[in-house]
């Protein structure tokens, strides 16, 4: 509306010809509208925020968890807003953005992400007085920059949504400024994100330098005869492209960010960065990979092949000495992104319909494993508050809480991949796709290493049952510390809820896949065709 | 880029001006020093305490907000030459700009970065 009305008085008042501008952005400003909802909601939240909570008459109110609650209203409106978008097909903003049923896919389950990761990081924000409203507009605002991710569809579109993203992350990786370990963290994410973030920028004017074209799409029809001699530098700016989109991903030779940051930024942050942002970077991989350098696969099928074999292999063998339960789930997401990296290798849309499911699914045990590692611990008559830290932490956690250790067992065996559950089926589904397209190699050692990998999984199980907490039999133990048991506290409602439909899920994804399989498929044939 | 080579040549008579003023009291003074005259001069007394103090994070603020609000104007030179080209979309697309900036430079004023207790 504002534009057609500037479309009128630029006809009357000036005498140039730029209808053109206004006739072309007409539709874009429609099709982007849920991301530009989510923009102006971030902003406004951000007003209220600072305006707030610097008010003396209302006496500094702590605004975190009403912020929250509001980003949370403002993440529902987006995913309700883009589900239902009529216009769901096109390329906008001089080619720099696209949206298909691929993005539409990816920014539902970013945004889904987005959702369940603050809300269970609110109990743990309260009880830890994590009291920075800060958090939730970085995380809001990295969430606006992962929806451009998804669907940018330009190097410089690309790059700018990942150095947004990014710089958001640098953020809220430091966020607890008392903390050694966070101020560490976030430096040491600075740095190796800067880092990888010049390689990858590197790339992108290498192919440019060579080309003169930064459209995937346009890359893609340039890049279709293989072989040609001009083409060497771009085969280069290609590799490092791959390397930087590797180092985001922490997949293994470039891992190394990875077990620190996830260790010393705060819990609820480290929730965020294990949910969000591997979907909207895989997504981008994934449509630049498969739009852009499809006809370069051989070499980057090589890289890709071996970083898997190298993650799936470290990320199980790493995460068997680690006593420390996030540095534990580090390893083992590192090992995920290998089992990921599979469903890439195999270029085939089987292999990215199977990727997709396991990166739903992933992210689904994911938000289980970090709403129950968010929730505080107690102990009794002491009151003391703390922080799950050590896998031993969960120690005893059969007899104080059963409920909430039949869910996290079931979670780990369902990462773990056994049988009846959903981690089991996305697992096997990526490897009957690289068996399917000739990997055999990738699918052996994926089904070894999710082997190897169940031990440290089942040994948190073995935990909460049968060991008493720090090594000494429970008997003694009870002996020792007279009532002192450590349990975890009361669950609130906030993390009770998407405890539960995440197990749901876990559980009877068995029954019904086929919805998610229908739209996994949708979205990798939007890539692929 | 030819108009460049006069600002070149008067960086070099500058600096060679500045060095030749600076050599010439090198020349001509008499120069005796001791101890009392190279110590550190804090009005008149020995130094009290060490001279290394906790660094004022007003500083560091100041010097990121001078480098956001130089982008600012880096991105309206630019805008501001070209204007009567880009007409009415481009007038607003800066607006837009500037009322993102805007309510960054809110945020920080409410959170008191640009006080100076």
């Amino acid at each position: 509306m504002l534009f057609s009305f500037n479309d009128q008085l630029s006809k009357n008042l000036i005498p140039y010809d730029f209808d053109f501008n206004l006739a072309l952005f007409d539709n874009d400003f429609k099709v982007i509208s849920p991301e530009l909802f989510l923009v102006l909601s971030t902003i406004s939240l951000l007003v209220y925020g600072v305006i707030g909570s610097t008010s003396q008459k209302k006496n500094y109110p702590i605004l975190v968890s009403n912020l929250a609650w509001l980003a949370q209203q403002a993440i529902f409106f987006t995913i309700i807003l883009i589900s239902n978008n009529p216009l769901t097909h096109g390329v906008i903003f001089y080619n720099s953005l696209v949206v298909d049923d691929f993005t539409l896919f990816f920014k539902i389950v970013v945004l889904c992400g987005a959702f369940f990761s603050i809300l269970i990081s609110l109990d743990y924000i309260k009880k830890e007085g994590l009291n920075l409203f800060e958090f939730i507009i970085l995380i809001l605002l990295s969430t606006c920059s992962m929806l451009f991710l998804i669907s940018s569809l330009d190097f410089i579109s690309m790059y700018l949504a990942i150095e947004f993203q990014s710089l958001c992350f640098y953020v809220m990786a430091a966020l607890k400024r008392n903390s050694e370990f966070s101020t560490e963290a976030g430096l040491k994410y600075f740095l190796l994100g800067a880092f990888s973030s010049g390689i990858l920028l590197f790339g992108c004017s290498l192919i440019y330098g060579f080309t003169g074209v930064t459209n995937f799409s346009e890359l893609g029809k340039i890049f279709t005869y293989f072989g040609e001699p001009g083409l060497r530098g771009c085969e280069l700016g290609m590799i490092f492209i791959l390397v930087g989109f590797l180092f985001k991903l922490t997949a293994v030779p470039f891992h190394m960010w990875a077990p620190d940051v996830y260790e010393g930024a705060p819990t609820s942050v480290t929730a965020f960065f294990s949910i969000a942002p591997k979907v909207s970077v895989l997504a981008v991989f994934v449509k630049l990979f498969f739009s852009g350098f499809y006809d370069f696969m051989i070499p980057w099928q090589t890289v890709c092949i071996l970083s898997s074999l190298a993650s799936m292999i470290w990320g199980s063998l790493a995460a068997m000495s680690q006593n420390k339960i996030k540095r534990l789930l580090a390893f083992s997401s590192i090992g995920h992104i290998g089992y990921m990296l599979i469903g890439i290798c195999c270029g085939t849309v089987e292999g990215l319909q199977a990727l997709f499911i396991y990166l739903v699914i992933y992210i689904v045990i994911t938000v289980n494993l970090f709403a129950i590692v968010l929730t505080p611990l107690t102990r009794d008559f002491t009151h003391s508050l703390q922080r799950v830290k050590y896998t031993t932490d969960f120690a005893q956690l059969g007899k104080t809480n059963t409920i909430l250790a039949i869910t996290l067992t079931v979670t780990m065996f369902s990462i773990a991949g056994i049988p009846p559950l959903a981690g089991f089926y996305s697992k096997a589904y990526l490897f009957f796709a690289a068996m399917s397209s000739s990997q055999y190699l990738l699918a052996l050692v994926g089904v070894i290493t999710s082997v190897i990998s169940c031990f440290y999984y089942i040994r948190i199980v073995k935990i909460m049952y049968f060991e008493a907490s720090s090594g000494a039999s429970y008997a003694e133990q009870k002996h020792r510390m007279g009532q002192k048991e450590r349990r975890f506290s009361h669950i609130s409602k906030s993390t009770s809820i998407p405890l539960g439909i995440t197990f749901f899920i876990i559980l009877f994804f068995m029954i019904y896949p086929s919805p998610l399989y229908l739209a996994c498929h949708k979205a990798a044939l939007a890539i692929c065709l | 880029m030819i108009e460049y080579l006069g600002i070149l040549i008067y960086f070099i008579v500058a600096g060679a001006l500045a060095l030749i003023i600076l050599g010439l009291s090198f020349i001509f003074a008499t120069r005796k020093a001791d101890p009392e005259k190279i110590s550190a001069y804090e009005c008149g007394f020995d130094p009290f305490d060490d001279a290394r103090s906790r660094f004022d994070i007003q500083f560091y603020l100041v010097a990121i907000l001078f480098i956001i609000f130089d982008l600012e104007v880096t991105f309206l030179f630019p805008w501001a030459l070209t204007l009567n080209k880009t007409g009415f979309f481009g007038f607003w697309s800066m607006m837009v700009f500037l009322g993102i900036l805007t309510i960054g430079f809110l945020y920080e004023w409410r959170k008191g970065a640009l006080d100076w207790s």
